[in-house]
């Protein structure tokens, strides 16, 4: 990972390639290079559909090489959806390969004239851009099939769907697992559009002939993952829970604590959240022959992701994420699992965030367009989305966009980004996240990082319902890190609870790079990152007003526990401080 | 709190139907006990779960939807909701944990005596497993015995489609065999009766 390919799609006589060393951006991966790299180059007043804007694809620092959980890819650009600076990542394989290529990053400049659409294909002999205007309109599934009697499987695709050709503000890029699904997508913030607007539909990922990246320490690096990979199979969440139900496990306890929001955020539990849970999930898919364990990298030990099977026992889509079941699920008033399975495969088809798609349908039964609970509805607006008709341009465009349309007044977005499936009124802590991130409304921008290891900012008294804002900020920080390793967030439950599984992942970094890795490394490198970006969004005109949730959420008390948002704008405006 | 009369229907049902009382399960049976205690002496007293499993297993336990970090001092009144679940992924999961880290994210969710709801003159409160909690006690409180009224039971048995042979013993209300045609009759007729059902699971 010692070079940065820039690919200028906008060039006379058609896109260049050059190459460079990584230079200024030494020592960068993931999160940490995609939002340096924007932050630097793009002008943050620039039309994100524009030939000004740049989308970099970068691996994490760990990527490519044999450590465990290491398969994140992250995706940056300004984004359409939000107009602020966004990095949106996902699983699946193209981080591996693409760093054992040997590139940190792969920037996509430019905006080429005419309509011709375009497919990379990166190898070790280079980078070569290709017209390929036979993919056009194919969504993700028939065009991975399409590549795959070109390039064969022993390669890793990224993909838009039609969505993303057609500059959905929803739309996402997908990148292929190891069965060479189209499932693992980089969805948030509509970064599918900003490919589209690149006119670039696929890229291909082949690794032939390179090997794994090669640690500076190989016998401490081998000790630290093989330390690592255990904290992660002892430790409840990571050896068992995620294995066992995947995400979804939290549909139940969610809904248990009052915070599952349902029917466009009403009331604060579904009465149908038992039959959605990932148990039930995790049992049907066994009894139809399905798998509610898999990776969706290789390499990865947690296992959370899973194959859910139609009654026949045939293939419809991998194991949808409880956001998912959530967004698709209780938030439009559905019960039935197969229905939002369905949903979750149209959404990887057509290349669309199942978050901001499935909040959108709940804004559209809010507008009359189909009514809660109606499963058949909701798949035939998403229909619409698919075909590109009018009404599917705007639910692609996302929750904002349908609420004024129809002139909805509560809609959950915060910067135009559609709230995931955490209600912020019981759960006040992740609304000051949602409110502040630089991303818009995100639940991962502010993971259960080890800060109590860490001890960023000091210890919180688990007794106080003060300090809202400092466990947000420091979660943001740790997070932030940690998304620039390449290592996937579901590690975080290990590391919080067993520091020895703390220290083995600073000696991963640490031996794989030849230096020595302390937790203060960590927060100097979060905090960083969370800088470059807030400086972007403040330069792209982003001011403390933005960082509010929706009025409705400080107003509109939710059941069970009859609560508002009650953390002060003084308070939220002090997040950045340091 | 005056004892209730309640049919006792006892259940042999075959191994592979273990999975059988899952949503039941995790949408919440009535479980009988002595209310008025804490949670810890319900649950290891009473129950029987041995206080180690409820230490070490049980990270995340709500009372009547709200968060609890101390068994040894949550009151439970009857008709309380309990729901016990494993360790939870994401920010939300390690906020609901048991004297967890970030447990000050919870703000009004967190369980504090006198906010968990009013006291309840009923002998049972109701019991909801989640996730890795859900296989491991399970057919302990199946086993052990849980209440329906005759009709959730009849609804729940006709839902189900239980197929012919898997009762691996016939049905039998107070100790009296039943085909399964008069097991169903019976339900039918009782309506709104009580029922305490307890279920052994057999090869």
């Amino acid at each position: 990972m010692d070079r940065i390919a820039r690919i200028d799609m906008g060039a006379a006589g058609g896109p260049k390639v050059t190459e460079e060393p990584v230079g200024q951006y030494a020592g960068l991966g993931g999160r940490a290079m995609t939002s340096i790299v924007v932050a630097t180059e793009v002008h943050p007043l620039a039309h994100p559909l524009g030939a000004e804007n740049k989308l970099v694809i970068s691996p994490g620092m760990l990527s490519g090489t044999t450590g465990s959980m290491t398969g994140r890819l992250s995706v940056g650009c300004k984004s359409p959806l939000t107009g602020t600076i966004k990095e949106s990542n996902a699983g699946g394989q193209a981080a591996q390969v693409l760093a054992r290529i040997g590139y940190a990053a792969v920037i996509l400049e430019g905006k080429p004239e005419g309509d011709d659409l375009y497919k990379i294909i990166i190898n070790k002999d280079g980078i070569k851009v290709e017209v390929d205007n036979s993919l056009k309109l194919l969504d993700n599934y028939p065009l991975i099939e399409k590549l795959r009697q070109e390039y064969g499987d022993k390669v890793a695709y990224m993909s838009i769907g039609s969505a993303g050709e057609r500059l959905m503000l929803a739309a996402s890029i997908a990148c292929t697992d190891p069965e060479l699904r189209p499932t693992r997508h980089c969805g948030r913030g509509g970064v599918g559009a900003v490919m589209g607007a690149k006119r670039v539909k696929a890229i291909i990922l082949d690794d032939e002939g390179m090997k794994m990246r090669p640690p500076k320490d190989a016998e401490k690096f081998r000790d630290a993952n093989r330390k690592f990979v255990e904290g992660l199979r002892k430790h409840p969440v990571t050896g068992e829970g995620l294995p066992a139900y995947g995400t979804n496990v939290l549909t139940n306890v969610l809904n248990e604590a009052g915070g599952y929001p349902t029917r466009n955020f009403k009331t604060g539990v579904f009465e149908g959240g038992a039959k959605l849970s990932g148990e039930a999930q995790a049992e049907l898919e066994t009894r139809r022959g399905g798998n509610p364990t898999h990776g969706c990298h290789r390499g990865c030990v947690i296992q959370c992701s899973g194959i859910f099977n139609d009654e026949n026992g045939n293939y419809v889509t991998k194991q949808p994420e409880y956001e998912t079941v959530w967004s698709h699920g209780g938030h439009c008033g559905i019960d039935d699992l197969d229905a939002v399975a369905r949903m979750d495969y149209m959404d990887d088809n057509f290349g669309v965030d199942t978050i901001e798609m499935g909040v959108t349908i709940g804004v559209a039964m809010d507008a009359g367009l189909a009514e809660f609970g109606d499963s058949a509805g909701a798949i035939r607006l998403l229909e619409e989305v698919g075909k590109g008709t009018p009404l599917g341009r705007v639910l692609g465009s996302g929750a904002e966009i349908t609420g004024k349309v129809y002139g909805i007044e509560k809609v959950p977005v915060v910067k135009g980004q559609a709230l995931p499936a955490y209600d912020p009124r019981p759960i006040q802590g992740i609304g000051v996240t949602y409110a502040t991130t630089t991303q818009g409304a995100d639940h991962t921008a502010g993971y259960a990082i080890a800060t109590n290891i860490l001890k960023v900012g000091g210890d919180v008294d688990p007794l106080k319902t003060e300090g809202q804002v400092e466990l947000s900020r420091n979660l943001q920080i740790a997070t932030a890190a940690i998304d620039s390793t390449g290592m996937c967030l579901f590690i975080a439950f290990a590391i919080l609870d067993q520091p020895d599984t703390f220290q083995a992942l600073l000696d991963l970094l640490g031996s794989f790079y030849g230096i020595e890795m302390t937790g203060d490394d960590v927060v100097a490198l979060g905090k960083k990152v969370l800088s470059a970006e807030r400086d972007f969004n403040t330069r792209a005109g982003f001011t403390k007003h933005h960082d509010r949730l929706p009025r409705f959420f400080y107003t509109d008390p939710i059941e069970p526990h009859n609560q508002v948002f009650s953390v002060s704008d003084e308070e939220m405006d002090t997040l950045y401080n340091w | 709190m005056a004892a209730v009369a309640r049919k006792n229907l006892h259940l042999v049902l075959s191994n592979e139907l273990s999975g059988a009382f899952n949503l039941l399960l995790q949408q919440g049976v009535r479980v009988v006990c002595r209310p008025g205690c804490t949670l810890g002496e319900l649950l290891s007293g009473q129950w029987g779960i041995d206080a180690e499993y409820v230490s070490r297993r049980i990270t995340t336990l709500f009372l009547n939807c709200r968060a609890i970090d101390d068994v040894a001092t949550a009151h439970v009144a009857g008709g309380a909701v309990i729901a016990l679940s494993g360790a939870m992924p994401g920010l939300v999961g390690a906020t609901m944990r048991r004297g967890g880290f970030y447990a000050a994210m919870r703000g009004a969710m967190t369980y504090r005596e006198g906010v968990a709801g009013e006291e309840n003159q009923v002998d049972w409160v109701r019991v909801k497993l989640f996730n890795l909690i859900l296989p491991e006690l399970g057919p302990g409180f199946l086993s052990h015995g849980i209440i329906m009224t005759a009709a959730e039971l009849l609804a729940f048995i006709t839902a189900r489609e239980f197929p012919a042979g898997c009762f691996t013993a016939p049905p039998a209300i107070d100790g009296r065999l039943q085909s399964t045609g008069e097991l169903e009759e019976s339900l039918a007729l009782a309506g709104e009766e009580e029922v305490h059902l307890t279920v052994e699971f057999k090869d």
